[in-house]
């Protein structure tokens, strides 16, 4: 059962398109990148499926079901800048937020509670936001956006403003909500991210789809020629009929073998001449497939 | 509409546990009573210690003035009489009114005869209270003299020169008479001028800022995934005129704490008598919330086009005109609560609150100009709240510039 439907949306703004003809589904238990460069339609795009802005044309589901508003409360929204009240604290915050997405008031700060509790930020809640660090107010609004225990998760850039620790600490939270069975839709920039953590994409570039599908399958539409080798003792190898460009960086070889070239005999060739450490048949990552992708589109 | 509840809630808490209603509930009403207190007390202080000399070159006119300047209860006058005074005992007395020793020297001569001439010297010109009074004793003394000069006995005398006092009277709607409140009625309407002012803007100063500040934080995207923006304008504005009503609450319940204590004595007899009417405790409340739910409505409209603080700066004038015509009228008021500005002023919504109520206590208002004026203002409440809701909806999920005027008449006609 597809959590989030859309169907040949378009939104047009006064003279500008934001978003043409876009169709994704987001399933249960799915993490989904939505990607894009900046003023792709991202924004407009989540915009829609939460019902702040309707399309001009397509249609939105959420759950199953055309879009209605009782629906949002089974839908959880971090938006990229802290969507907080600077001057309220903290607990009566969450437990607002708790309290518009239907949840009665000792509930919601009992969930609260247990949440910052988990995300180490229990010290915070007595607390105006304002005197929270970034970070801290970063977890504050994914605790708001998680209270009420959403069937679908949006979030627009949830690790930005946070350290490694704690965007490990989110990250493990997410993938355990992905396992109980919750759609995640995230909106980033980063795709080291993307790449760890979704399983399907959708690359939108002038409101328009550009790429779409399950990452695994994306990737294994894009030619595997990437080799990379370490090794030790002779380079020779490196002049074999298999390689249309190589660069050597002292025991460290980048390779790109030629449309037709056969790793496997390359392997071979190298074993004989060097020991070899390392050898890896590299797939393209998700960044140069973006910039492939966007790229060739804009200059199109 | 549970959420809008939320909201007001929300808003309620938050407004009542902020600076701007701590700042309006106390200080403002304080700050009035401060001034009409130092009015009070500075208008019976200045005088109370005048110091006056009366050099004569004979002693019974000079007697007679010092005995009716005595007579005055609420400035207790010092008068010293030198007669028969000398060219040094003037000089010497003169001295002692430039080192400060003594305020004034009033000089007497020919003060036996038919026509006696008299000079007051002092340092200060604008002591309009004592000259005022040692001008009056000086006639009496002297009508005094010439009665008694024409063989009129004291006690005729007496009986001819009591003094009436005028007492002033107001005439109501049905030109029945009733006791003038003259100062207080001034005080009054400068108070209820302040108070009701004050509040309603800033509060509504208070939600523009807010709403740009949201804006800004993103929280509307937040927000409007669950609540409708029209029902978080409404929730808004609901917290807030909740919030004007605990104001009021309060200053109702102090306001009768301070009529039981000692302290209001003095400020509650006499010249400076307050008295509120039934008619002004309804009116007061009715109008704030009137003009509480205007501005806010307008300032909300307007915020949502702005992306900082300062581009609200642009629309000022929409407030500090009504708010300046308003105070500039108050003397107008004073003098004529009735001529045909003030009447404009008091029906026209935008500032029908901050001159009616002073007018109130001013004049007797004919009951059509309150129906219409009310009227008048639930009317432009509400198209406010159209053109408002209207840009609110738009506006607050448009980032990165000010809308232009254009951008705006576009936005009126789309939603």
């Amino acid at each position: 059962m597809p959590v989030v439907e859309l169907t040949e949306v378009t939104k047009a703004y006064e003279s500008k398109v934001a978003v043409d003809r876009l169709s994704l589904s987001i399933q249960a238990g799915q993490m989904f990148g939505l990607l894009g460069p900046n003023g792709a339609g991202k924004t407009s795009s989540i915009r829609m499926m939460m019902g702040i802005t309707g399309p001009d044309s397509g249609s939105v589901r959420l759950f199953d079901k055309p879009f209605e508003r009782p629906s949002l409360d089974r839908v959880g929204y971090l938006p990229e800048e802290r969507g907080l009240y600077k001057k309220m604290k903290v607990l009566d915050q969450l437990v607002f937020f708790g309290q518009l997405h239907g949840l009665a008031a000792t509930e919601a700060q009992k969930r609260a509670t247990g949440w910052a509790e988990r995300l180490d930020i229990t010290s915070g809640l007595d607390k105006k936001v304002e005197e929270l660090s970034k970070g801290m107010q970063q977890k504050i609004q994914f605790i708001a956006c998680l209270l009420h225990d959403p069937g679908l998760i949006v979030m627009d850039e949830p690790f930005s403003g946070l350290d490694p620790v704690n965007a490990v600490l989110l990250q493990d939270a997410l993938l355990e909500l992905k396992a109980e069975g919750r759609a995640i839709l995230f909106s980033t920039h980063r795709m080291d991210q993307v790449e760890k953590l979704c399983d399907s994409i959708c690359l939108i570039n002038n409101g328009q789809a550009v790429l779409s599908g399950n990452l695994r399958e994306i990737k294994s539409h894009y030619e595997r020629n990437r080799v990379i080798v370490e090794f030790e003792g002779s380079a020779d190898f490196l002049t074999s009929a298999e390689i249309e460009e190589a660069r050597n960086y002292s025991g460290h070889a980048e390779i790109k073998l030629t449309p037709h070239g056969d790793a496997q005999k390359l392997l071979h060739e190298a074993a004989s001449m060097a020991t070899i450490y390392r050898f890896e048949i590299a797939e393209p990552s998700l960044e140069e497939i973006f910039i492939q992708t966007v790229g060739g589109k804009t200059h199109a | 509409m549970r959420n809008t509840l939320l909201v007001a809630k929300r808003e309620y808490l938050e407004k009542i546990r902020g600076k701007a209603f701590r700042f309006s509930t106390v200080l403002l009403p304080a700050g009035v009573l401060l001034m009409l207190g130092a009015t009070y007390f500075s208008g019976r202080n200045t005088h109370s210690g005048a110091h006056v000399a009366i050099a004569a070159d004979t002693a019974p006119l000079a007697n007679e003035i010092r005995r009716q300047m005595l007579e005055e209860k609420d400035a207790k006058f010092t008068v010293d009489v030198i007669a028969p005074a000398t060219a040094q005992d003037t000089d010497n007395l003169m001295q002692l009114v430039r080192n400060k020793s003594i305020d004034g020297l009033l000089a007497l001569e020919n003060s036996a005869t038919e026509t006696p001439t008299a000079s007051y010297a002092s340092r200060s010109s604008m002591d309009f209270r004592t000259q005022g009074r040692l001008d009056s004793a000086l006639n009496q003394s002297i009508l005094r003299q010439r009665l008694s000069a024409s063989g009129i006995k004291q006690g005729d005398a007496d009986a001819l020169l009591k003094h009436v006092n005028i007492e002033k009277l107001e005439l109501d709607k049905n030109g029945k008479a009733g006791k003038s409140t003259g100062m207080a009625a001034f005080s009054k309407a400068m108070m209820m001028a302040f108070l009701i002012t004050m509040p309603i803007l800033l509060y509504g100063m208070d939600m523009a800022r807010a709403i740009i500040e949201e804006k800004s934080s993103r929280i509307f995207e937040v927000m409007l995934a669950v609540i409708r923006p029209d029902d978080m304008l409404a929730g808004k504005l609901l917290g807030v005129g909740a919030v004007g009503l605990t104001q009021i609450a309060i200053w109702v319940v102090a306001a009768a704490l301070f009529t039981g204590s000692a302290l209001a004595a003095p400020l509650l007899s006499g010249d400076m008598a307050l008295h509120f009417s039934v008619q002004e405790a309804v009116l007061f409340p009715l109008y704030y919330i009137l003009g509480f739910f205007l501005y806010s409505s307008l300032f909300s409209g307007l915020a949502s086009t702005c992306e900082t603080a300062q581009e609200l700066q642009m629309f000022m004038p929409f407030v500090v005109v009504p708010v300046w015509l308003s105070f500039g009228i108050l003397p107008y008021l004073l003098s004529n609560p009735d001529s045909v500005w003030v009447v404009v002023l008091s029906l026209f919504p935008f500032t029908a609150p901050f001159v009616m109520l002073p007018r109130v206590g001013l004049a007797t208002v004919p009951v059509w100009q309150f129906g219409v004026s009310i009227v008048l203002l639930l009317l432009s409440i509400w198209g406010v709240l159209w053109f408002s809701s209207r840009l609110y909806r738009i506006g607050i999920l448009m980032y990165g510039k000010r809308a232009t005027l254009p951008e705006i008449f576009r936005w009126l006609r789309y939603s």
